[in-house]
């Protein structure tokens, strides 16, 4: 069981906070209050489930940025391509289609890296990650494509997940 | 303004269709694929109805819609997947 | 001119719900339904939710509606991955298989036998 650490429960803390905020929208003085309570108590028991690694990632402005211009520019370009491509296919009968398993290696060592991938791998319609694996210091995706284009390994990587990895390991490198 | 219900109305119907993979489904994970996207479904309709009517009560009854649907099928994946919640057991937590 | 717009965002939403949904019907397994009804969830909440935020914007102005919409948003597209994690493994490790035998499949290659 991991500690309790004190950058942890103030990360958590603001972040359920702004959660709070967000949920009333209402600005009086016991309603904020309330908000701040809770939202100590929330972070005190739940802060080593949120927060593995470098609790202020957030707040660093240039990862932020980082940040906001991949889920809102590179990964919304990507996620329409696939999107238009997987209604094609559904359009067109469900009937041209390869599926299958492939094993994917991937280059990011931080916990939070990893998993943004493999929810951006799902996200994307045509690939859904199954499972993580780690063999020899080197990290596995099982990653299930509905059109096998190359089999496994560094060339299958690059189609699912080229410009995705890329963009994740500047923020969270 | 009518608009806004029709489209209320096309996700409903959606809804239906997804619900007619949820009673043939062979197996337990169709009729969960079909069930988590009947909800979604369902708090799209929501939305769209209570932006007709002008309340936000239905927002909420949205969310809440959204969230205990995500906690279904989390549920019976872990379940199917013979209750194995850690992927290594030597993990620290 | 804001009214076309609308319709057109949540025209498109729906659109992808319908491509979703026609997917989930008629695709033949387990995996190829889950991977169509990833459409519904990305670009179907998506589009809706756009065009409903533009709508409580400036047509309801009404901030408490516009908050909520972004939350619903958000929260789908956070946690619908992590049940299709979920509810693949579990297929898989439960025993469900395609009718038709998956050309390439590492998983049972590593796993299974």
């Amino acid at each position: 069981m991991q500690k309790t650490r004190f950058p942890a429960v103030v990360t958590t803390f603001i972040v359920s906070y702004a959660f709070w905020i967000l949920l009333t929208w209402s600005f009086s003085a016991q309603e904020l209050a309330a908000g701040a309570v809770v939202s100590l108590v929330v972070a005190l028991f739940s802060a080593r489930f949120f927060i593995h690694e470098r609790a202020f990632w957030l707040f660093s402005p240039l990862k932020f940025a980082y940040a906001v211009i991949f889920w809102l520019g590179v990964f919304m370009v990507e996620l329409v391509k696939a999107n238009v491509d997987m209604a094609k296919r559904c359009f067109t009968g469900c009937k041209n289609i390869n599926p299958g398993i492939v094993k994917i290696p991937v280059d990011i060592k931080s916990d939070y890296g990893q998993a943004a991938l493999a929810n951006a791998i799902t996200l994307t319609p045509g690939t859904i990650t199954m499972e993580i694996t780690e063999e020899a210091g080197q990290t596995y995706y099982y990653v299930h494509w509905i059109d096998v284009a190359k089999p496994s390994g560094k060339e299958a990587g690059d189609a699912i997940k080229g410009t995705l990895e890329k963009w994740l390991r500047r923020v969270w490198e | 303004m009518t608009d806004l219900m029709i489209f209320a109305i096309f996700f409903a119907l959606l809804a239906l269709m997804n619900f007619y993979r949820f009673i043939k489904g062979p197996t337990a994970a169709d009729r969960m694929v079909a069930g988590d996207s009947m909800d979604i479904m369902i708090s799209m309709a929501m939305v769209m109805f209570s932006l007709y009517t002008g309340r936000g009560i239905y927002l909420d009854i949205a969310i809440i819609t959204a969230m205990l649907g995500i906690i279904n099928t989390m549920l019976v994946g872990r379940y199917l997947d013979k209750g194995r919640w850690l992927y290594h057991a030597e993990s620290d937590y | 001119m804001l009214r076309v717009i609308i319709d057109i965002l949540i025209g498109i939403g729906a659109v992808f719900a319908l491509a979703g949904t026609i997917g989930v019907i008629k695709m033949p397994d387990v995996f190829s339904r889950m991977q169509a009804s990833t459409c519904i969830t990305t670009l179907g909440v998506l589009g809706v939710c756009l065009g409903a935020l533009l709508y409580a914007i400036f047509v309801m102005q009404h901030p408490s509606t516009a908050v909520k919409i972004v939350v619903i948003a958000a929260l789908v597209l956070t946690t619908n991955p992590v049940g299709a994690h979920a509810i693949a493994k579990g297929a898989y490790q439960a025993g469900i298989r395609p009718e038709k035998k998956m050309e390439t499949d590492d998983y049972r290659r590593d796993f299974d036998e």
